[in-house]
């Protein structure tokens, strides 16, 4: 269980096997007389957050872990820290390993900002000679000069990550294990935080990143990990896992249903879908690949002229494309269209497909946006996928 | 183990000042309850209850006092402070033992402290300073071991079963009145009669050897008996080995629990 049992090198991060589940009952602590009385514990049985996942990450590698909520992501980075035992495999991380998993652990409320420096340093095994040179560092990351010197327990959430990550990233860890926290950071200090991983990485570090956020993933993970009930169901290069982790995704959510009430338009937009070439729901396609856009609409009264818009968008707003198409509709007043592109010729990067439907002479606004990504690969960059090729020319050719 | 000398350090300056930050007094509340408690004792025990009448019997009773209060606030410490330090726990590995370690020193400080006020006073009216003396340190040293090996064991089992600390708490009120105190087993009248009682006080009660060991040290200017000695070497060494294997065996889901 331990790293000397398995002889890792520092930056080195091991998996074998590893099984772990937890007891979910609402009364997490069980009571000396009811072990005494032999009751048997009732509620549900224990819930598998691991099982037998393995994994090996060599030192300086940055890997990105994704899945459903509850797919063992964050159980994952616990065992790895060592916060909690696994109950069969092993598994460990070589060298220094600082964790970033909950806002507020390792704070000590009724303490300054200043003072549970010091302290998330000890805990880590850090020494005051040690931490001294680098809290000002800390306190100038965090950019927090003005509430340092107040207890946490006055800070918001996002005050708390900023002294969290700042204490974590300037501890000088062989291995880095950071979950969602960072979403509670504003863009900027989010911004500010990968790039601060960035350095570190450049440094040796290796990495180990829960998110959500598959651009946050994209633009700092190698290699991405999907999880999926406890069990590793994905594992390689990022661009190909993210496709993998929207996939599953998609199964189960079918698109971009409206969450919005409709107004009083009489036409509307109603669900919006991303499809590859296989036929399934996708938000991540690679450059030239298929795409199909299914539009499902619905008028609530009858309407004469029905027209859709469909404008493609980059991520400064550039209009990329856009078409109309006039259409007609069933006899139950919806319809589905679809718009079929055979080769997606974007370069890789975040785009933005605005829908909008109108008739008459009301215009076609738009109305739903979905959010689609082309993975990013070595060579041209920009927006559109030119089709051409370098040569060098004959002395032939040559103007004269 | 070495490189977290710093953290326990912090760990203990830390829950010394929480307490009583933002207080007048601070620290010194440390210091006020006890001597409270000892004067309430003093009175009720030595004027309106006397149970035996001993010279200098505020002397008397203030040693068994003290030695009592230092175990008692141990054990309640130590009993609550993994789950007070969740978040700690929750955050690192690093050796879970220093966090009911460190709540079972700022009560050894506490106690030295109060020692301290108490011990010129005693060995100025019980003119008691003799070569004994020495025995002291050691004696202390002892119940720090047996403290600690008790407090090791309520915190790590009250993080799994919520109700130790509430039986620790209740047992202790019992304990305080069948712990030598304001009496002393060989002269207690009902234990004349009735030689098992005198037995079962001094010996089976685990804390009583100590309270007679510092007693006879301070009070009589005496060494404690050998009997007495080899007793708490015993004890210590047997608790806080208990304490130890206890806590390692048990510490595994502490992040889980707490």
């Amino acid at each position: 269980m331990s790293e000397a049992e398995l002889q890792l090198r520092p930056g080195e991060v091991v998996l074998r096997d590893a099984t772990r589940w937890f007891n979910v009952r609402a009364d997490n602590a069980r009571t000396l007389k009811g072990m005494l009385l032999g009751r048997r514990v009732s509620g549900p049985p224990p819930v598998p957050a691991l099982q037998g996942v393995s994994l090996r990450i060599e030192r300086g590698e940055t890997v990105g872990i994704v899945g459903r909520n509850g797919a063992g992501k964050t159980s994952t980075l616990r065992v790895l820290a060592g916060i909690v035992p696994l109950q069969a495999g092993t598994g460990g991380c070589g060298g220094r390993t600082i964790s970033l998993l909950e806002l507020g652990a390792g704070f000590s409320r009724d303490f300054s900002g200043r003072e549970n420096i010091y302290l998330q340093g000890a805990l880590y095994g850090l020494s005051r000679a040690e931490l001294e040179p680098r809290v000002e560092q800390i306190v100038a990351f965090s950019e927090l000069e003005g509430f340092i010197d107040v207890p946490v327990k006055t800070y918001s959430a996002g005050m708390m990550l900023r002294l969290g990550f700042s204490i974590a990233a300037h501890l000088e860890a062989d291995v880095l294990l950071i979950d969602e926290v960072l979403a509670v950071g504003d863009e900027g200090f989010q911004r500010k935080c990968l790039r601060r991983i960035s350095e570190q990485i450049a440094a040796g570090v290796t990495l180990v990143l829960v998110s959500h956020d598959a651009g946050a993933i994209e633009r700092v993970c190698d290699r991405v990990v999907v999880l999926d009930a406890g069990r590793v169901e994905f594992d390689g290069p990022t661009a190909e896992g993210l496709l993998h982790y929207h996939r599953l995704m998609g199964t189960e959510r079918g698109g971009g249903e409206s969450l919005r009430p409709a107004g009083d338009r009489a036409l509307h937009v109603l669900d919006v879908e991303l499809r590859d070439s296989a036929g399934r729901t996708s938000a991540v396609f690679p450059s030239g690949a298929p795409l199909q856009v299914i539009v499902a609409l619905r008028a609530r009264r009858p309407v004469t002229d029905p027209v859709l818009a469909l404008e493609l968008r980059a991520q400064d707003g550039t209009r990329v494309y856009r078409t109309t198409h006039r259409f007609e509709l069933d006899a139950d007043g919806t319809a589905q269209l679809a718009f079929e592109v055979s080769a997606l010729n974007l370069l890789g990067g975040d785009y933005d497909l605005a829908l909008g439907a109108g008739h008459g002479a009301e215009a076609a606004l738009a109305e739903r946006t979905i959010r689609f990504s082309v993975a990013r690969e070595e060579g041209p960059e920009g927006i559109v996928a030119l089709d051409g090729s370098w040569r060098s020319m004959p002395a032939a050719e040559k103007r004269a | 183990m070495a490189r977290y000398r710093y953290l326990f350090r912090q760990l203990v300056s830390r829950e010394l000042r929480r307490k009583y930050k933002g207080s007048r007094l601070g620290v010194l509340w440390y210091l006020v309850n006890p001597l409270v408690l000892l004067a309430a004792y003093t009175l009720m025990f030595g004027h309106v209850l006397k149970v035996q009448s001993f010279p200098d019997y505020p002397i008397f009773l203030m040693i068994g006092i003290v030695v009592w209060t230092f175990f008692q606030q141990s054990l309640l410490a130590s009993s609550e402070s993994l789950i007070d330090q969740g978040p700690l726990v929750r955050k690192a590995r690093f050796p879970r033992e220093a966090i009911p370690a460190s709540s079972v020193t700022v009560q050894l400080i506490t106690f030295l402290a109060i020692l301290a006020l108490l011990l010129p006073v005693a060995l100025a009216l019980r003119d008691s300073v003799a070569p004994a003396l020495l025995l002291l340190p050691v004696v202390v040293a002892l119940l720090f071991c047996f403290a600690l090996g008790c407090g090791l064991i309520v915190s790590v089992m009250h993080a799994y079963f919520r109700d130790v600390a509430p039986i620790v708490a209740a047992a202790l009120l019992p304990w305080f009145f069948l712990t030598p105190i304001f009496y002393q087993p060989s002269t207690l009248p009902f234990a004349q009669q009735h030689a098992w009682v005198e037995t079962l006080l001094a010996w089976v009660n685990p804390i009583a050897p100590f309270v007679e060991a510092t007693r006879s040290i301070l009070y009589s200017g005496t060494a404690p008996g050998w009997g007495v000695l080899v007793y708490i070497v015993c004890i210590a060494a047997a608790t806080l080995g208990a304490g130890a294997l206890v806590f390692r065996r048990m510490e595994g889901e502490l992040a889980v629990v707490v």
